[in-house]
């Protein structure tokens, strides 16, 4: 007799379009300059699909995007932006402005309000007015600038230290003295640095290696950036912003 | 709904240079809705331990009293303190018996131990609720801000602080760990352990 | 009063006789005073206990024999009496040992466990059923809070600390001997030998290494507490308690 079992009960079988592919970003705007950075493992539950798989990207001279989350929708994100970048330079001959950008990327991920990219975007760089800044997305748009944000798994661990060592939250400064509304690039680049290797040490999906952008006002000095190890310069234009990219080694365990 | 998470807190204690240091929010809430902001989870078992008790509300009081017992039936027949190590393993074994309806804590413990040379040596350890004990050399933590906790303190903690540091770095971590935590928070208490003395400071925190 | 054989009141051990005396009890010690001598001298740096164990027939293999038991790396025992009593009473005992590890990590100091062998054998001069224990036990042990110690236990329960003692036949010129020979800061190699003399008083037939049982404690360094545990934090301690091999036996008797 032929098994009807199947056919007694109707079995629903669901495509899951989505997954999630660990790691962490982080972004901390200065005065003149903006840092964004990312850890470069990719996995998927407990297996590792690759110890460099890049989630931060130059978009302009003075635009650099971190996207987190599920990385074919993140790369697919990014490919667009990119995309809409050129249309732009060949309709306006220059580069958009950062604040431009952070609308027009708000504008896509809302376009896609009920299949969402599932990915958490911060877009760090320079103003038009010079200042450094970041804007920290959600998956369907909702935005903000801010002067650090970290996203992806290791987000926990990582903003309440963000929060201590850059707004100085539950810290009290000296009497008649006031804490810096800015801090200089170099302890900007070591709280990076700690942020990621105590991330590394605590979660699994979080290490490999770590990229950070380094995005400098125009006219601004390299101050701060001379003397880092393997410090690699990536602009395209002259007498522009510059961007930067420093490569470090993570714990691989 | 997780049971962990129905009341909230969060504790956390460091090892610094011959002294220690245990430290918890006050928050005991029901959920969302907060109920007080005085709930002490963290009690004195010797004069140079303490131990901490995140998790279920209900469970803080019953354990408390149930490590009291224990360890007064402990001092009166062994007449002398219990030592750091032995009480954790009494805290695992106490935990391990409930292993399948288990108290709803996860306990931290934090003291001096009596060295074999007569000095003292810092202890921490902490167990998941069912006594797994973990003897961690820097710090360990618990609750519902813990992976807030681990984050701040793996970014703030150095080997060999001495007491007032070491009571700086951990009010810090609790503090900024604590406000990314909506389950914990409204104040904090500290305690730091010395050879001679404990140092008990109550923090004010964000209140929302 | 109790008669030779105890009279009315022998037959219920919970029954008290109207001088007060619980006969079985005084039985049961003079059970203990009927077996081989054993002994215990605690030294400056280590605790001897000895016994001799003589075999009624050269045909029985002698190997199998052992009285003096280690209870658990810090704790050894040695008793005169009875044999099986004894065993149950080790068994009691190592189980109680492990009882005690599995809540706190460690093994029990001396004084807790001797209480605890102890409350057995007070439970079997109170319980219906049961009769008591006919040995007496010399427990000696180590530990960080008491240091070395010696305790003696009697079928009653009712226990001691002894800076050195003896039981069984010979207990009497034993303790004698031992007054004598005493002092507060005699070595563990002065005591083991002061204990083999003690026994040899009283002993019949010859004194070798397959008649005569030892076990000793060495009171760890601080260098050797220091060290911890054998391999690591959650290696086995190291033991303090041990009893010596016939070779070793052997080599203290020729000396």
């Amino acid at each position: 007799m032929p098994d009807t079992t199947s056919l007694d009960h109707p079995a629903q079988r669901a495509f899951n379009p989505y997954t999630e592919n660990g790691g962490t970003i982080l972004a901390i705007a200065g005065a003149d300059f903006s840092v964004i950075a990312g850890d470069t493992r990719q996995s998927e539950g407990y297996s590792i699909q690759t110890r460099y798989a890049p989630k931060v990207f130059q978009l302009t001279d003075r635009a650099v995007l971190a996207v987190n989350g599920f990385a074919a929708d993140g790369n697919m994100f990014v490919k667009k932006v990119k995309q809409r970048l050129e249309w732009y330079r060949h309709a306006h001959s220059k580069d958009m402005p950062l604040r431009a950008i952070a609308r027009l990327i708000q504008t896509m991920l809302y376009g896609r309000r009920f299949f969402p990219y599932y990915v958490y975007n911060i877009l760090g760089g320079i103003e038009e007015d010079g200042t450094g800044a970041v804007y920290s997305f959600d998956p369907v748009g909702s935005y903000e600038r801010e002067a650090c944000r970290a996203a992806g798994a290791a987000q926990s661990l990582v903003q309440p230290f963000l929060d201590n060592q850059i707004y100085f939250k539950n810290q009290r400064p000296a009497h008649n003295t006031s804490h810096p509304v800015h801090l200089p690039l170099a302890t900007v680049l070591s709280i990076v640095i700690d942020s990621f290797t105590g991330a590394t040490e605590r979660h699994i999906e979080v290490g490999d290696g770590l990229e950070i952008y380094v995005v400098l006002a125009k006219g601004r000095g390299l101050h701060g950036l001379e003397g880092v190890r393997g410090v690699q310069e990536l602009t395209a234009t002259d007498d522009g912003e510059r961007v930067f990219v420093v490569r470090r080694e993570l714990k691989k365990d | 709904m997780s049971v962990m998470e129905y009341n909230g807190g969060s504790v956390i204690a460091m090892v610094g240079k011959d002294c220690v240091a245990i430290a918890s929010d006050l928050r005991l809430g029901n959920q969302a809705l907060g109920i007080t902001s005085n709930f002490q989870r963290v009690f004195p078992v010797t004069n140079r331990l303490y131990i901490g008790l995140p998790g279920l509300g209900t469970d803080v009081t019953t354990l408390r009293e149930r490590f009291r017992y224990r360890v007064n039936m402990y001092t009166i027949k062994e007449e002398r303190d219990i030592q750091p190590e032995t009480f954790a393993h009494l805290v695992s074994s106490t935990l391990y018996e409930h292993r399948f309806g288990p108290y709803f804590i996860e306990p931290v413990i934090a003291g001096l131990s009596k060295a074999p040379s007569g000095g003292f040596k810092p202890f921490i350890a902490a167990t998941d609720l069912i006594g797994c004990l973990n003897f961690a050399k820097d710090f360990v933590v618990a609750g519902t801000a813990s992976a807030k906790l681990f984050g701040v303190a793996e970014g703030l903690w150095e080997p060999d602080l001495e007491p007032e540091d070491l009571f700086e770095t951990i009010s810090q971590t609790l503090l900024n760990a604590v406000d990314r935590d909506a389950f914990s928070g409204w104040g904090a208490v500290v305690h730091v352990i010395t050879k001679d003395q404990v140092v008990t400071r109550t923090l004010k925190g964000r209140m929302d | 009063m109790a008669s030779a054989d105890g009279g009315a009141y022998s037959y219920s051990l919970t029954v008290f006789s109207p001088s007060g005396k619980l006969v079985q009890i005084e039985h049961a010690l003079a059970a203990v005073s009927q077996g081989t001598t054993s002994l215990g001298i605690k030294a400056s740096n280590g605790i001897v206990i000895a016994t001799e164990k003589k075999s009624s027939s050269i045909l029985i293999d002698d190997s199998m024999i052992e009285k003096v038991a280690v209870i658990c790396p810090n704790i050894g025992i040695v008793y005169s009496g009875m044999g099986p009593d004894f065993r149950v009473l080790i068994a009691r005992a190592r189980k109680s040992a492990q009882a005690y590890w599995k809540v706190y990590g460690e093994y029990p100091p001396t004084k807790v466990l001797t209480q605890e062998i102890a409350t057995v054998m007070q439970q079997a001069t109170q319980s219906g059923g049961v009769r008591p224990f006919g040995v007496s036990l010399l427990v000696a042990g180590w530990d960080i809070h008491r240091g070395p110690s010696l305790y003696q236990v009697d079928p009653s329960g009712s226990f001691w600390a002894w800076k050195a003692s003896a039981i069984g036949k010979n207990m009497i010129n034993a303790k004698t001997f031992l007054e004598k020979r005493y002092n507060d800061d005699i070595s563990l190699e002065d005591a083991i030998h002061t204990a083999l003399l003690t026994l040899k008083e009283g002993f019949e037939g010859q004194m070798t290494e397959k008649t005569i049982e030892i076990g000793v404690i060495t009171v760890p360094t601080i260098e050797e507490l220091e060290a911890g545990k054998e391999g690591g934090e959650s290696g086995r301690p190291r033991p303090t308690f041990r009893k010596l091999t016939e070779e070793e036996v052997k080599d203290y008797l020729a000396l």
